[in-house]
């Protein structure tokens, strides 16, 4: 079997799929790429059993076949040959994979394409379109807060929930909490999947920078993503998600508008200067002024800043991970933002001031508990 | 106490009195826990593979360990401690540190104090021990090695450095063979030598221990003597009577020692956040893998999938394995002694 392709268009679309290979996967046939030629068009998969990316591209061939060539000699030949149509020659019985440039030939030894492992069927039990840039951004707002304690599994993910009015993710990692809600994307069946964080991450790093259409069809087990010429293919988290509307608290009393940029750069100075464990900050809201302050007893270290905010509500005293506050102020765009408080062991509330139309976001994290309250 | 176990079974066992005993598995896997003076004399010490213990002293007898009994005497002799000064550190079931600079007594030398304190456990338990007197922890434990048996070692401030100029870098208390090894080859044979390297060159050498070794080559060692050693992990171990290479069965016996360690952790009163598995394979290299999850591994249900996910990369067929361990640190009790500060979670 023979075929011949533009290096640089090989790479490009090897590129966009290699993130699924993992150094060190299950079954070794996984360290290639599974090349499929079918009427003058090149179909690869990538894989790690859990998550599999498949793209295609036009080749030049007069043959069909299959081989599993090493993805890591091949990416690293790729990129360091000049543009220019490149020659695969096959051997079918030995795998024995040969590249010929201009510049000369190279050979690699394939695997037997039979070995590979199969990647679930589509099956669209359900299916729902959204733009490249609705799926980037949900992933961005929630991905950051999901946790990495295995023996919760439902939470190494982010929980989608389709109904017929919105849509909406949530991420958690135990200590807060991410409610991203879209009214521009709503189906009739409604439903509920968990997504792996690997797959998510992957998408974020693929998802086209120009706005494009992605189609997302599910079934119990499994998830595809489809835009472009590619299409990812996951393996769902099959775990109750925790009931994330009952810690969401209905009526916070205390409510605190802040300048979002200033309040953020303020977190980054005065964290320096926390404790290096608990990254403990406390915010004390007395009338309109803000105080931040952090220290570290171990190493007599301390800092404090005051800001302006709007404050309706009686003074208070909360302690939070500052880690967590800064990467939360981080993911949101709004100028200004709202802190909704209640008591100092309770759940406080992240709101954007300004929304856009179709988006709703809010964000909750649980306070650190300070050792004296003055 | 001297040849600790040995001696116990010598005690209960006049056949054993003035005779090579080797306390451990005589089987081929079997390693000596601890050797009478007997057999210290042709070699045998503790740690060492029965097999060559045996090979060394044709004559040894092995007998079995019986930790209930070692635990009483330790039992007894640390109630002994207790009527002298509240200032007790144990090292094991037979070794502790003793701050009398106050004792209960009242005994204005503690060389006087060490001699009484000696001759009432021998008369509670027909077993000698050795001390070690000195101005601080490094320097009595070092003295407690110079004159065993039934020794006792004064290091008077004074000779301090003396005594340490001239004493093999591998007697020193601190410094394991794999250092001292490395010491050698530095040139490094007696505490002199050790005194010439500057402390910045021991820490470049040695990282954080370079402190310490700088520390006791002057004889300086401002630890106190803590009554409350916080534990910092809690675990189990098993030697198996043959290699394992199944898969299978190693994940079986990494269960059953987590069991035993979910036991122990019970009985401590503690739970940890990290796991940590130990695979020593047939030629006796050694690893370990450990997971660290931020909810506590307080019972078996949470090792468990921890166990199998750490375990997935280990391929005992290839070497056989000859020894598993599991145990959990990062216990509970090292946090609490944060003030303040607790990070909430959510009641889901």
């Amino acid at each position: 079997m023979k075929f011949i392709v533009s290096s640089s268009a090989l790479l490009k679309q090897l590129s966009s799929i290699n993130g699924v290979i993992t150094t060190n996967p299950v079954v070794p046939i996984l360290e290639n790429f599974l090349f499929e030629i079918n009427e003058g068009k090149l179909v690869v998969t990538a894989s790690d059993l859990q998550t599999s990316m498949i793209t295609e591209l036009e080749v030049e061939s007069k043959e069909n076949g299959n081989i599993a060539v090493p993805a890591r000699i091949l990416l690293d030949t790729l990129k360091n040959l000049p543009e220019q149509p490149v020659t695969f020659s096959i051997d079918e019985d030995s795998y024995s994979v040969e590249i010929s440039s201009d510049n000369g030939r190279y050979k690699l030894a394939g695997e037997n394409a039979t070995d590979f492992p199969k990647v679930p069927n589509v099956s669209d039990d359900f299916a729902v379109d959204m733009s490249t840039d609705v799926l980037s951004s949900a992933i961005n707002n929630t991905i950051f807060a999901t946790s990495n304690d295995e023996l919760r599994p439902a939470m190494t993910g982010v929980y989608m929930n389709l109904s017929d009015s919105n849509t909406t993710f949530v991420s958690t990692d135990g200590h807060r909490l991410i409610r991203y809600r879209r009214v521009d994307i709503a189906s009739e069946n409604g439903s509920t999947i968990i997504i792996p964080r690997k797959a998510l991450n992957l998408l974020k790093s693929t998802l086209p920078a120009e706005n494009t259409n992605v189609t997302v069809e599910f079934n119990m087990s499994n998830a595809f993503f489809k835009f472009n010429n590619i299409k990812m293919i996951c393996r769902l988290i099959d775990e109750r998600f925790p009931d994330y509307e009952n810690v969401i608290p209905a009526e916070n009393p205390n409510k605190m508008i802040i300048d979002r940029n200033e309040f953020l750069s303020s977190l980054k100075r005065i964290a320096i200067y926390a404790n290096k464990t608990t990254h403990q900050v406390r915010l004390k809201i007395a009338g309109s002024e803000l105080q931040i302050s952090a220290e570290d007893l171990d190493f007599a270290n301390e800092a404090n800043e005051r800001l302006s905010c709007e404050h309706d509500g009686s003074d208070i005293e909360i302690g939070f991970n500052a880690r967590f506050l800064i990467e939360m102020l981080n993911n949101l765009h709004s100028d200004r933002v709202s802190f909704h408080l209640s008591e100092p062991n309770k759940a406080g509330l992240i709101i954007p001031e300004e929304q856009d139309e179709n988006e709703d976001i809010l964000m909750l994290v649980m306070p650190v508990m300070l050792n004296n309250y003055v | 106490m001297d040849a600790f176990f040995a001696s116990v079974e010598q005690r209960d066992n006049p056949a054993l009195r003035g005779k090579p005993v080797a306390v451990g598995g005589s089987s081929d896997r079997g390693v000596v826990a601890a050797a009478s003076y007997e057999a210290r004399k042709y070699g045998v010490h503790s740690a060492m593979p029965s097999m060559i213990a045996a090979r060394k002293c044709p004559d040894l007898i092995f007998v079995k360990s019986r930790f209930d009994a070692y635990r009483e005497v330790s039992r007894q002799i640390r109630d002994l401690f207790f009527e002298y000064t509240d200032l007790v550190e144990p090292l094991s079931l037979d070794e502790a540190f003793l701050d009398v600079t106050h004792n209960k007594k009242a005994i204005p030398s503690a060389t006087l104090l060490a001699r009484e304190l000696k001759q009432r456990i021998f008369d509670e338990t027909q077993l000698t021990a050795s001390a070690g007197i000195s101005v601080n922890k490094f320097l009595a434990k070092t003295a407690s090695d110079v004159n065993k048996p039934d020794g006792l070692f004064l290091i008077p401030p004074d000779n301090v450095l003396d005594y340490i100029t001239r004493m093999p870098i591998e007697h020193f208390y601190g410094i394991g063979n794999v250092t001292a090894m490395k010491m050698k080859k530095m040139g490094i044979i007696f505490g002199d030598d050790l005194r010439q390297y500057s402390e910045s060159d021991l820490v470049t050498r040695f990282g954080k221990s370079g402190h310490f070794y700088y520390q006791i080559s002057r004889g300086i060692d401002n630890r106190p003597v803590n009554p409350e050693r916080i534990r910092k992990s809690i675990g189990a171990e098993n030697t198996f009577s043959r290699d394992i290479t199944e898969y299978s069965e190693m994940i079986d016996q990494l269960r059953n020692i987590a069991r035993e360690v979910d036991r122990r952790m019970k009985k401590a009163e503690t739970r940890g956040r990290t796991l940590t598995l130990k695979f020593k394979y047939h030629d006796f290299q050694l690893i370990t893998r450990s997971k660290t999850i931020s909810e506590w591994i307080d019972n078996f249900a949470r090792m468990e999938p921890l166990i199998e996910e750490i375990s997935s990369e280990i391929d005992p067929s290839e070497k056989g394995i000859r020894l598993l361990g599991v145990s959990v640190s990062n216990l509970e009790q090292d946090e609490d002694t944060r003030p303040g500060a607790l990070q909430l979670t959510l009641e889901f």
